[in-house]
């Protein structure tokens, strides 16, 4: 996986963000930024040249489900890969995720073994659409 | 029907003697008369007036006397949500300050694994590597934070709704009662804190409305 890759964690809990933030770090990925909700992050995204998303659902004033419907609508944020990471764990929020075109769903209380293959999953799938 | 069955018999000798006065061209007998049945039916009304008034009185003690609904809107419900606030709160700092050690901790790991003697003992290797992981699963813990605080906001939320619920309600019972005497303005002005906007000169009035009708009724 390429270190150079750039990460945006949106989490509404700062502690999340660290845990993710720390994960990621041990994988060896340090450009890592962060945003409180989905409204906060949508402008980073847009102004900014971010490479992958992991995003909480359940956000005040933008939930996670918004920030993904948002991405995949804005012409040059649709390929963003986007990684829910989420306590939300209902079949058919994990369906309205697929269908609102999600790369992959984590659910809280999560392993880092479980990140790790779901990260690897996506940006390999990511490298066989780019080459 | 009973009621009305029975003031006809109560009033049947007075009637028939008003008939009498009329029937004798009695004017002075029957005027008597006649101030007497009107007298008779004011002091019914009197009567129904006084024990509608009273009871209406004792439903809106009985809402001020409840002493716990004030206090539960204006001091209990706030204080949960504070209480859960810095539940939220102090989760967070633990949490925090456990990832201040665990990534304070990692670099240690680091030092031991390097010093001294190498290559590392196969024992030493293998206790620093469990070290790594051991780190990381306290990390992962901390997600504990978050899944309980999701929760507590939760029930945050449950408190605010209950507490719209229970100043609506006292702004209902802050305008229609205010028959309590020196009580009602104390009530009424403890709730203002909790619910902005209530019309205290409407149960001023109210107030004033109850007073007439009760000093009318002689009481």
């Amino acid at each position: 996986m390429s270190s150079e890759l750039r990460f945006l964690v949106v989490d509404d809990f700062s502690t999340m963000r660290r845990i993710v933030k720390n994960l990621l770090q041990d994988l060896g990925f340090a450009n890592i930024a962060e945003a409180d909700d989905g409204k906060t992050a949508l402008p980073m995204l847009q102004n900014g040249n971010f490479d992958f998303v992991i995003t909480d659902w359940n956000m005040p004033l933008m939930p996670g489900l918004d920030l993904l419907k948002a991405i995949r609508a804005d012409e040059r944020l649709k390929a963003l890969p986007v990684l829910m990471v989420t306590a939300e764990a209902k079949r058919e929020q994990i369906v309205e995720a697929a269908a609102a075109g999600v790369s992959g769903y984590v659910v809280k209380p999560f392993t880092a073994e479980v990140l790790k293959q779901k990260l690897e999953k996506i940006l390999q799938a990511r490298a066989a659409t780019v080459s | 029907m009973v009621d009305n069955e029975r003031n006809l018999e109560r009033l049947r000798p007075l009637l028939e003697r008003l008939t009498a006065a009329v029937g004798a061209d009695d004017a002075p007998e029957f005027e008597r008369l006649l101030d007497d049945l009107v007298h008779a039916r004011r002091k019914d009304l009197f009567a129904e007036l006084r024990q509608l008034t009273s009871r209406v009185r004792e439903a809106l003690n009985s809402f001020q006397l409840n002493a716990r609904f004030a206090d539960l809107a204006e001091r209990e419900v706030p204080d949960a949500r504070q209480r859960l606030q810095h539940v939220l709160q102090l989760t967070d700092s633990a949490a925090h300050q456990t990832m201040d050690l665990i990534e304070r901790c990692g670099p240690l790991v680091e030092v031991l694994a390097t010093a001294g003697a190498q290559p590392l003992p196969a024992a030493a290797r293998a206790a620093a590597s469990q070290l790594r992981t051991n780190l990381s699963e306290v990390l992962l813990a901390q997600g504990y934070q978050d899944l309980t605080g999701q929760i507590v906001r939760g029930v945050i939320r449950l408190v605010d709704e209950v507490e719209a619920t229970l100043s609506s309600l006292l702004r209902i019972v802050g305008e229609t009662s205010a028959c309590n005497g020196a009580e009602a303005p104390a009530v009424v002005n403890g709730y203002g804190p909790v619910v902005p906007g209530v019309d205290h000169g409407a149960a001023v009035s109210s107030q004033q409305d109850v007073d007439a009708l009760l000093s009318e009724l002689g009481l």
